[in-house]
C-alpha cells in the first residue's frame, strides 16, 4: 500500500487480540499489508510463529508476544514490554474470543468461562491500551464483535445440522457492540475513537459449514453468499487509519447485507 | 493484482460534487481515479476543474432534481464516458429553509419531489445497466438529521432549525439504499449512505461561532467535521475494501449519535 494512501497504517503501533482464527489470520495479513507496525497478542505464542514468520519473508513487520488477557498483571506488562520497545501505541484491535459454550443447556460454569475473557478480559485490555492512547492524546481501538450481537439466533439456519449457536456469544457481542459507545465517549475527549466492526458468518474453506448451511445462509444476505475471511480486513483497517478520523462510536456490519433485510 | 482499497482503472460519477463536500471527495476521486464525471450547476464544475487543476475530471452541468429528465440525460453522459464502475450522489434539493410554524405544505412536497424521485431513477437507471457486468458500488448521502431529530435549543435567532423536510427525505434516503441492495445485491451491485454529522460549511462557521461551539460539544470528539474527513469513509464504500458492505449507514459523525 503507497504511503500517502488514506488507509495507510504505516508508521503506526497496532496491537492485535486474537490471532489463530480463520479470521485472527486474515486480520493480521490486512493490518501488516496495510503497513502497521503489528504486534499480535495471544496466550500461546507458539501458535502464531508460523504466521509471524511468513508475513516477515514478505516484506511486513509482525511480531509476537504473550498474554493473559483474564489478568490485568499480565497485561499491564505486555504493556510495558511494547512501550519500551516501540514508545508509542497507535491502535488495538480487540478479536480475541474464548468458545467456552456450545449449546444452551451447558453447565453454568462454561458460562462463567466465557465472561472471565469475554466481558472481563475484553474490558480490561481497551482499558489498559486505551488509556495509553488517551496519555498520548489519540488512537483508535477496533473491537471485533458479530452479527450476532445484532440480532437473535435463528434455528432454521442450523436445523439439520451439526452446527448450534452458543447463548454466552449472542450475550457478551451485543454488551461489546454498547460498550464501544461508551468507550468512544469515554475517551472521545482525548482524541481516542472506539469502533467496532460485526462481522457476518465467514465461510471457512478449510472446514467448510454444512450445505444446507451455506445455502439458507446465502438467502439471509442480500448478496446471497457468507463472507470470506478477508473481506473484514477493510473495515478493520478503514478504522485503524487517518480515513476514519470523524468516526467514532459506529457499529459497522460487515454482513453482506444480513441485517439490514 | 489491484488492492482491496485501490480505485486505479476506475470511473466514479459525483452528483453535487462541487459543494463544501462534494469538492473534496471530486479531487480526491481525480488523483486515484481512471476517470471521474463531477456534476453540478451550471458552471460549477468547469470552474472547480480549472481552479484545482484536475486532470482526470469531466465536468458536467446536470439538475439531478428533474426525475422526469434524468433518463435521456444520463444516456448522454453514458454514452460519452461510458457507464461508471462507482455513484457518489450528494445531490439533493436542499430544505426548505423554513420553521415548522411557517413551511406551507407544497414546500415540504417540493423538497421530497426533488430529492427522492431522481435519486430513485438515477439508481434504477445505473443499476440496471450495471447488472449486465456484475458489479458496482453506489454510495448515497444521508445526514444524522435522518436518524435523530435537531435539537432547536442550538439554533439562536436568526437562525432557523434545520427544517423539517429535510430530515424526512434524508431518512427516506437510508430506506431507498436498503431497498436498493437487496434488490441489487444478487447483481454484486453495493447501495449504502454516508450519514454525516456536522460538517458546517466555512460561511456557517464564520458567521455563527457559538453554534459551532454548540455543535462539537453533541460529539464524543468535542469537534466539528472537517470537510477532507468526509472522503475517507467514501472511499472505503466505494472499493473493495467494502466488498461485504451493502444495505448499511455508515454514520461520520465524531460520536453524534452514538451517545
Amino acid at each position: 500500500m503507497p504511503e500517502t494512501s488514506p488507509f495507510s497504517l504505516r508508521g503506526k503501533v497496532v496491537l492485535q487480540f486474537g490471532g489463530t482464527g480463520l479470521l485472527g489470520r486474515a486480520l493480521v495479513s490486512a493490518l501488516a499489508t496495510a503497513g502497521a507496525t503489528l504486534v499480535i497478542a495471544s496466550r500461546n505464542r507458539s501458535s502464531l510463529a508460523a504466521l509471524a514468520k511468513s508475513e516477515q519473508a514478505a516484506g511486513r513487520f509482525v511480531e509476537v508476544d504473550e498474554v493473559d488477557i483474564g489478568s490485568e498483571p499480565s497485561l499491564h506488562a505486555l504493556r510495558d514490554r511494547v512501550l519500551a520497545k516501540h514508545g508509542r501505541v497507535d491502535g488495538i484491535v480487540f478479536n480475541a474470543v474464548a468458545r467456552t459454550m456450545k449449546t444452551a443447556n451447558d453447565d453454568l460454569a462454561a458460562w462463567r468461562a466465557s465472561m472471565d475473557t469475554n466481558a472481563t478480559g475484553f474490558f480490561a485490555t481497551v482499558r489498559t491500551f486505551g488509556d495509553v492512547m488517551a496519555a498520548e492524546g489519540a488512537g483508535s481501538i477496533v473491537n471485533v464483535a458479530s452479527m450476532q450481537g445484532m440480532v437473535g439466533m435463528n434455528p432454521w439456519l442450523y436445523e439439520g445440522t451439526a452446527m448450534t449457536a452458543s447463548p454466552d456469544y449472542f450475550f457478551h457481542k451485543g454488551g461489546m457492540i454498547n460498550l464501544t459507545r461508551y468507550l468512544a465517549s469515554h475517551y472521545g475527549a482525548n482524541g481516542v475513537r472506539v469502533n467496532v466492526v460485526s462481522p457476518g458468518g465467514i465461510f471457512n474453506p478449510e472446514k467448510p459449514q454444512a450445505p444446507a448451511f451455506l445455502e439458507r445462509y446465502g438467502k439471509m444476505t442480500m448478496l446471497g453468499r457468507m463472507a470470506e475471511a478477508h473481506e473484514v480486513g477493510g473495515a478493520v483497517v478503514f478504522l485503524l487509519s487517518d480515513a476514519s478520523a470523524y468516526v467514532t462510536g459506529i457499529n459497522l456490519p460487515v454482513d453482506g447485507g444480513y441485517t439490514a433485510k | 493484482m489491484i488492492p482491496w482499497h485501490s480505485l486505479a482503472g476506475k470511473s466514479v460519477w459525483v452528483t453535487g460534487g462541487v459543494g463544501h463536500l462534494g469538492s473534496v471527495i471530486t479531487a480526491e476521486l481525480d488523483k486515484q481515479c481512471r476517470q471521474v464525471a463531477c456534476f453540478d450547476l451550471p458552471g460549477r464544475a468547469e470552474a472547480l476543474v480549472r481552479t484545482q487543476n484536475l486532470t482526470r475530471t469531466l465536468p458536467y452541468s446536470l439538475d439531478v432534481s428533474d426525475a422526469t429528465a434524468l433518463p435521456a440525460a444520463l444516456d448522454a453522459v453514458i454514452a460519452e464516458c461510458g457507464l461508471p464502475d462507482g455513484l457518489v450522489h450528494l445531490a439533493v434539493a436542499s430544505s426548505s429553509g423554513r420553521t415548522l410554524e411557517n413551511l406551507p405544505p407544497g414546500e415540504f412536497q417540493n423538497t421530497l419531489d426533488r430529492t427522492l424521485p431522481p435519486t430513485f431513477v438515477l439508481c434504477r437507471e445505473l443499476a440496471e445497466r450495471m447488472k449486465a457486468r456484475g458489479s458496482g458500488s453506489i454510495v448515497l448521502f444521508s445526514s444524522m438529521y435522518g436518524v435523530v431529530a435537531p435539537d432547536p435549543g442550538i439554533y439562536v435567532e436568526p437562525m432557523t432549525p434545520n427544517p423539517i423536510d429535510y430530515g424526512v427525505a434524508k431518512a427516506a434516503i437510508l430506506q431507498l439504499a436498503r431497498y436498493f441492495a437487496v434488490h441489487y445485491g444478487p447483481a454484486g451491485i453495493r447501495f449504502n449512505c454516508i450519514t454525516p454529522g456536522p460538517f458546517p460549511n466555512p460561511s456557517v462557521q464564520q458567521a455563527h461561532p457559538a453554534f459551532i461551539g454548540e455543535l462539537a460539544r453533541k460529539t464524543a470528539l468535542r469537534r466539528i467535521g472537517q470537510n477532507s474527513e468526509i472522503v475517507g469513509p467514501v472511499l472505503f464504500l466505494l472499493t473493495d475494501s467494502a466488498s461485504y458492505v451493502t444495505g448499511h449507514s455508515l454514520v461520520v459523525d465524531g460520536g453524534w449519535t452514538a451517545w
